[in-house]
């Protein structure tokens, strides 16, 4: 059995010339890597704005975005808003979701035990995703896209789709917006404050929990976005979220989870590593396994990511 | 110290009380696969249930699986949200040397454990870098990933792939197991009798069996875990968790015990993977994925981290609070339809629950409640005395 | 006797099932510098946490006569009360000009930056480096920091635990000068934690000292630090 598992492990390597040197292949994976990365980065912002407030990871962040989505279903395909204007609907009524959520199952925990605050977010995930299933059943449904179908530019089968194109201004948008919001409002002052420093941000009078839900609140809105780009890719259905959060999770630690800049880049990374692998070594039933091997990897060479920067913690 | 019922550590009541406990304990294990052979099947509130064997011998593996996890989180604090991929691994070993190698259930545990116990150690090499959040959320992604490896086309033909193994193997019971004339006694006694078939039919008989060896293999496992947490690892480990610096300050190696826990923890849960596929004859992928991942920890903050008591609490709150919700149709009293997996919803809201009001776990109230009833007093340095006794 | 700007009755403070203080009196008049002195684990933290509302209290603190306990820290803020508390009381991922900023969180007036400029005028060290983040300072820099970021509020009332602690003794002494300068000119009123006690007693109107919780020693800070006993009993120098 042992040479044989060996000789099937090989054999999983099924690397062929032809494909190494299509250009266009290369091209359309990229374009397609830059797509996915987008999606994953906005989820990832998600996550490193819950970690970089509180110090842990918001398991439940996938699960608010997933009903974000629904909501974006619900308004667009059952209510026949335009499908932007639902994507917004989604995003403030997820976010009062994840303040009403922080206000009741998180902020009566103390802030600096960070162990059982994680439980309550696995918690969080179950009651969250059941609650999905219970409502809207197991059916699998399509979402339509906030950009139009086609492409502007194309070269053979390499397609800058205005897909591509539209995740990819969102997530960069998105980052601008957050950063003005950040550095520029008292607002964003309070955030950065409480993050660096719970009791000096306490002392000079900043209110930490409503700060705390505003932060979960920005973070669900930003998933909710983050969704409603990526599920029209795929099929919308209970569990769609959970691999979104792999990636996402994936692309958070390779950033190095207390960086936003790290987040986007680590996203855009997740994205080009899964389509280039996944083509040119034909994983295409690993792909998830990628994304996890580059968790792996990164985190042996750097144990805080990328840009992370070391924190003293214990868990 | 005399009435008022405290007892003290070690003295003759106490070992007393101890020990009727213990057999009051075992009399309950023995006799009740006999009491549910029949599937028991109460209706509360319009709502019919079940309680079968079957559901108490797959609690008793996921027990064993609680337990694993239990080394690795409960008692060395680091957090592992991939266990399911141990409990997968063991299971699909075992229903792969059963299937294709035809060997018996429990002869896999002679690969099994090595196996996953140097899997384990593997695994806990890359955790000695990765700590805290970082470790979790490494595991929670290897606990994704198991299902796709175990439907990877390369390996499909051995373990079937999406569409799951049936294991062909049928435990029976063997000819010297007295089950049929003990359900023929049982049923004879007065009272309890009547809720005991007159006799066993072929299948009740392999259910009582198999109960019977998981049974065996669990309290093997337990004592095992007891006697290495209670000596020399199990005080290392707490001082890893409970001060890291500390315990390397006091010359505990810290590379070598969170690698063996590591190893330790992939084991159990390997035997307790063993115990699912013997348990229900079949190994699916999804059964393995971090689904499973989740609700060991539920089992294991429910039951409480850090105590064995813990893993049997968790063992059976995961797997009968799934059950039992998915068997209730209707709000109980009322004729309004509950569909979907409120069974899920419930167990997140109990973990949510347990953090917030018991943040030991159930074993941690339980002890609490048994101390007010019957205290203990620990030993007097130089007891002569043996108190309480008169 | 005057009224007492800051007059504390009974205070109790407790971390979970630990009583930490049992139920201590002092007050502070107003444009004085109080200090509070003390062993360690005698709840001199604790008793300026206890004005902050950063522990659970019972009894009575009021602030120009009106009651503060009960209330939520950013209450007591807005009522002017600043706090530095010990060891890192800066933002250190935020630049030293956004500590600045912070600290004025509640004020709604026009005069920030203006604060802000002069502040950089009174410790030029973080004048230069503004744009700097603050976990880059040194300690001494960072304590700086920490205080021009409480009086960015402009408080009426400034609370300061061991401002010297880790600071070479002429950056101590110097901190210490500039404090009385701010006391003389702006007239704010202070209570300092202090372990060096010879120092705080030079700079303080009045002085109390705790043992286990409760007040064992108060008067003029002239006269506890004239008294050989209450010298050699308490203070230890």
């Amino acid at each position: 059995m042992a040479t044989d598992g060996l000789a099937s492990l090989l054999g999983v390597f099924d690397i062929s010339l032809d494909k190494l040197s299509n250009g266009e292949l290369w091209l359309a994976q990229f374009f397609r890597g830059l797509s996915d990365g987008a999606t994953y980065a906005s989820v990832a912002l998600a996550l490193v704005m819950i970690y970089k407030s509180t110090g842990f990871i918001n398991f439940a962040q996938g699960s608010l975005a997933l009903l974000g989505v629904y909501l974006v279903y619900v308004f667009s395909v059952e209510q026949g808003l335009p499908v932007a204007v639902a994507v917004v609907c989604a995003m403030v009524a997820s976010a009062a979701v994840a303040a009403f959520v922080e206000r009741v199952f998180i902020r009566p925990f103390p802030p600096d035990h960070v162990l059982p605050l994680v439980i309550v977010t696995l918690g969080l995930l179950l009651i969250i995703d059941s609650a999905v299933g219970i409502v809207w059943g197991f059916r699998t449904r399509s979402l339509p896209s906030m950009f139009p179908r086609g492409a502007p530019i194309e070269w053979g089968i390499a397609q800058l789709t205005w897909r591509t194109i539209g995740n990819l201004g969102t997530v960069f948008a998105v980052v601008g917006l957050l950063y003005l919001l950040l550095s520029r409002t008292k607002t964003g002052l309070a955030f950065r404050a409480v993050s660096s420093n719970l009791e000096s941000a306490r002392l000079v009078g900043i209110r930490v929990g409503p700060t705390l839900g505003f932060g979960w609140a920005l973070a669900a809105a930003i998933g909710t976005l983050g969704g409603a780009l990526v599920v029209p890719d795929l099929l919308l259905e209970p569990s769609i979220m959970l691999r979104v959060l792999i990636f996402s999770l994936a692309a958070a630690a390779l950033g190095g989870l207390d960086s936003m800049v790290g987040a986007v880049l680590g996203g855009l990374v997740v994205g080009l590593a899964r389509n280039l692998l996944v083509t040119f070594l034909d994983l295409s039933e690993l792909a998830l396994a990628t994304a996890v091997a580059v968790i792996l990897v990164v985190l042996l060479v750097r144990p805080t990511g990328l840009f992370g920067s070391t924190r003293v913690e214990r868990v | 110290m005399r009435g008022l019922g405290i007892v003290v550590a070690g003295g003759r009541r106490h070992r007393r009380r101890q020990i009727i406990g213990w057999a009051l304990f075992a009399l309950v294990v023995a006799l009740i696969p006999f009491l549910i052979a029949d599937t028991y099947s109460p209706t509360v509130f319009g709502n019919r249930y079940t309680v079968g064997l079957g559901n108490l011998s797959q609690a008793i593996a996921l027990m064993v699986a609680v337990l694993g996890l239990n080394i690795a989180t409960g008692y060395s604090g680091q957090l592992s949200l991939g266990h399911s991929f141990f409990v997968g691994s063991g299971a699909y070993l075992t229903a792969v040397l059963v299937n294709d190698f035809h060997w018996s259930y429990l002869s896999t545990l002679g690969v099994v454990v090595p196996g996953l116990f140097m899997f384990g150690v593997l695994f806990g090499i890359p955790a000695l870098r990765i700590q805290g959040l970082y470790l979790g959320l490494l595991t929670f992604a290897v606990a994704a990933v198991f299902p796709s490896i175990i439907r990877l086309d390369k390996v499909a033909d051995r373990t079937g792939g999406s569409n799951g193994l049936l294991i062909d193997s049928d435990l029976e019971a063997p000819a010297w197991a007295p089950l049929d004339t003990v359900t023929e006694w049982l049923h004879a006694v007065p009272g309890v009798g009547s809720r005991v078939p007159d006799g066993l039919t072929g299948r009740q008989e392999e259910a009582v069996y198999k109960y019977f060896l998981l049974v065996i293999v669990a309290l093997v496992c337990f004592w095992l875990v007891r006697n290495i947490l209670a000596g020399r690892v199990g005080r290392a480990l707490v001082a890893i968790r409970d001060n890291p610096l500390g315990a390397a300050a006091n010359g505990v190696n810290l590379a070598a015990y969170k690698t063996l826990s590591f190893g330790i923890s992939a084991a159990v849960g390997g035997v307790a993977g063993t115990m699912l596929a013997m348990h229900s004859g079949f190994v699916g992928a999804d059964e393995f994925g971090f689904s499973l991942a989740i609700l060991l920890i539920v089992g294991l903050i429910v039951g409480g981290a850090g105590t064995l008591h813990g893993a049997v609490v968790g063992g059976l709150a995961i797997q009968f609070v799934p059950h039992w919700s998915s068997q209730t149709q209707t709000l109980p009293g009322t004729d309004v339809a509950l569909e979907g997996p409120y069974g899920t919803a419930i167990l997140g809201g109990l973990l949510i629950a347990i953090i917030f009001a018991l943040p030991g776990g159930a074993a941690h109230g339980f002890r609490r409640i048994k101390a007010r009833l019957m205290p203990v007093a620990p030993r007097p340095p130089q007891a002569e005395i043996v108190a309480g006794d008169a | 006797m005057s009224a007492d700007y800051l007059e504390v009755r009974g205070l109790k403070a407790a971390y979970g099932d630990i009583r930490v203080l049992h139920g201590i009196d002092f007050s502070v008049a107003e444009g004085q510098i109080a200090v509070i002195l003390g062993a360690n684990g005698a709840g001199k933290t604790t008793t300026l946490r206890a004005l902050c509302a950063m522990v659970a209290v019972e009894g009575s603190i009021r602030l120009a006569g009106e009651e503060l306990a009960g209330r939520r820290t950013a209450d007591i803020v807005r009522r002017g009360v600043a706090h530095v508390p010990q060891g890192r009381g800066t933002f250190p991922d935020l630049s030293v000009d956004e500590n600045l900023l912070a600290g004025a969180f509640v004020r709604t007036d026009g005069q920030v930056r203006a604060d802000a400029e002069r502040w950089y005028e009174a410790f030029p060290v973080l004048g230069e480096r503004r744009s700097q983040a603050a976990g880059s300072l040194s300690g001494g820099e960072q304590q700086m920091l920490a205080i021009a970021r409480a009086l960015m509020l402009r408080p009426t009332l400034l609370l300061l635990d061991e401002p010297s602690l880790g600071l070479a003794p002429m950056i101590t002494r110097s901190l210490f000068e500039q404090l009385t300068a701010i006391n003389a000119e702006a007239g704010t009123t202070m209570l300092v934690v202090e372990q060096n006690a010879a120092l705080a007693l030079g700079v303080a109107d009045r002085a109390y000292v705790l043992e286990a919780g409760e007040v064992a020693l108060s008067g003029p800070a002239g006269e506890l630090a004239a008294d050989d006993n209450v010298r050699r009993a308490y203070l230890g120098y």
